[in-house]
């Protein structure tokens, strides 16, 4: 039987880090899973959480009403909207006053948020690992990217806290490496690994954002890899787009190729490029591409 | 609307100001009565060798009823929310708790909101999300946008003056 999503994209990758969004509904398409647009959804709210949590709790319990009033489980491919909507049903889930509260500003929009809600809320990491299952994407490669060397980067909000539920391991996470494994690549694994991307310090300290990503970056640099994959639009942004900006912060001398993770899967499952947002990434993409036969 | 009516205290100061108290304490009492200083928050803190926070002293000044130096202070404003606190206290005292708590509380009480999050605030207000549609280069220096890469037109409220509506209930519930 098929399986139907909910997209919830959120901000960033809808409004600039369209990478991402392709290479989702590529890779979805091509395992026969409908990602459905409910043109209702807002922001997660979690870019706000230090202004004000409550306004945070709001939007993202609005936004898991939208999908249950649809009957759909949700399909949240951005960690930090993924943090976001999860720690809303954990927290409403033990909280009946603050449910009752929220619920009650949700009826002025025609929505409510039900006592643990049926809809799941998925990663990109869930929705490969668990959904599709390492088998069946194994089964699927057609270019196996043998002979590439693929460091991961999790992403803090993926991972924690673990007492709400996380995709992984809080501490030792092991499930992009065995997606990359699949695809015929090699995983490199190196201390900082989990180590931030920096871009929650954008709105504040920018250059210590900056820093951040480069240390990290540098790091890579200094070991053997090939390309750096993340699951996060947040971190893809700091990497990627942010990596010659970063570069120059920390006076580096990276210059080290980043992917989304669907964008790696799609390319060993033999997707067009173009279907996958190669075009849009800029970090020299060209190195990796070139190497897959 | 805008962001200065969602933080401004359009409710009667005496109301929040009691909120903001009460929150407060409830925070001072989850450090006093749990953190042992034992500094595991601290030690894995990402911005801590980069920008010298120390979760352990936020939970000690905090235990000491130190508000105003903790909610005037830069430093509360430097966490990551990488949740390694979180994860690692022995206490479940979650430092990157205290200090969500400890912004929304500066933010509440008038404090002026740091650098960029205004703009992305003002945009949720207006729009649903935190900037609208961008345009971006390809590497063959093409500027494009949704619709030039086949994707479906952008999700967001449908109902803005009834979304608008809402969050401004949810913003004057404060606390």
């Amino acid at each position: 039987m098929s399986k139907r999503y909910a997209l919830y994209p959120g901000c960033l990758a809808s409004t600039e880090q369209y990478a991402y969004e392709l290479s989702v509904r590529e890779v979805s398409s091509f395992f026969n899973i409908e990602l459905v647009n409910l043109d209702d959804f807002s922001c997660c709210g979690e870019p706000i959480k230090s202004i004000n949590q409550l306004l945070t709790l709001y939007l993202s319990a609005r936004n898991i009403s939208i999908a249950e009033k649809s009957n759909l489980d949700v399909y949240a491919p951005c960690a930090m909207c993924h943090l976001a909507l999860s720690e809303a049903a954990f927290i409403l889930d033990s909280d009946n006053d603050l449910r009752c509260r929220v619920n009650k500003v949700l009826s002025s929009e025609g929505l409510e948020y039900h006592y643990k809600h049926k809809s799941r809320i998925l990663h990109t990491v869930d929705v490969l690992y668990d959904d599709i299952g390492l088998e069946k994407l194994k089964n699927s490669v057609r270019k196996p990217l043998t002979g590439l060397k693929v460091a991961a980067h999790y992403g803090c909000h993926l991972i924690r806290p673990s007492e709400i539920g996380r995709p992984d391991n809080p501490e030792n996470p092991s499930k992009i490496e065995s997606i990359i494994q699949v695809t015929g690549a090699e995983p490199v694994y190196y201390p900082e690994r989990l180590d931030c991307c920096g871009a929650p310090l954008l709105p504040t300290r920018q250059e210590s954002a900056l820093t951040k990503t480069g240390e990290k970056l540098q790091a890579l640099h200094e070991g053997a890899v090939d390309v750096l994959v993340d699951v996060c639009p947040w971190c893809h942004k700091m990497f990627d787009e942010q990596q010659v900006k970063a570069k120059e912060t920390v006076a580096g001398g990276f210059n080290i190729p980043v992917l989304y993770l669907t964008q790696l899967v799609g390319l060993a499952l033999g997707l067009k490029h173009d279907r996958l947002g190669l075009d849009l990434n800029q970090s020299p993409v060209e190195k990796v591409i070139s190497k897959v036969k | 609307m805008t962001v200065t009516d969602l933080t401004s205290m359009a409710s009667p100061q005496i109301t929040l100001k009691r909120e903001l108290d009460e929150r407060l304490l409830r925070i001072k009492v989850e450090a006093l009565e749990y953190c042992y200083q034992c500094g595991k928050c601290t030690s894995g803190c990402e911005a801590h060798r980069l920008l010298e926070l120390e979760p352990h002293r936020v939970a000690l000044l905090l235990s000491r009823g130190l508000f105003d130096e903790l909610i005037n202070s830069d430093i509360i404003w430097t966490c990551m929310s990488c949740f390694k606190c979180r994860e690692r206290c022995p206490q479940m005292v979650a430092p990157v708790e205290l200090l969500y708590a400890l912004k929304n509380i500066a933010v509440a009480k008038g404090k002026q909101i740091p650098g960029r999050y205004t703009p992305m605030l003002q945009s949720i207000i207006s729009t649903g999300l935190i900037q609208g549609e961008q345009q971006v280069l390809t590497r063959k220096q093409q500027t494009v946008k949704r619709e030039d890469l086949g994707l479906p037109s952008l999700q967001k409220p449908r109902d803005i003056s009834r979304f608008q509506s809402a969050i401004m209930q949810i913003a004057t519930d404060k606390i």
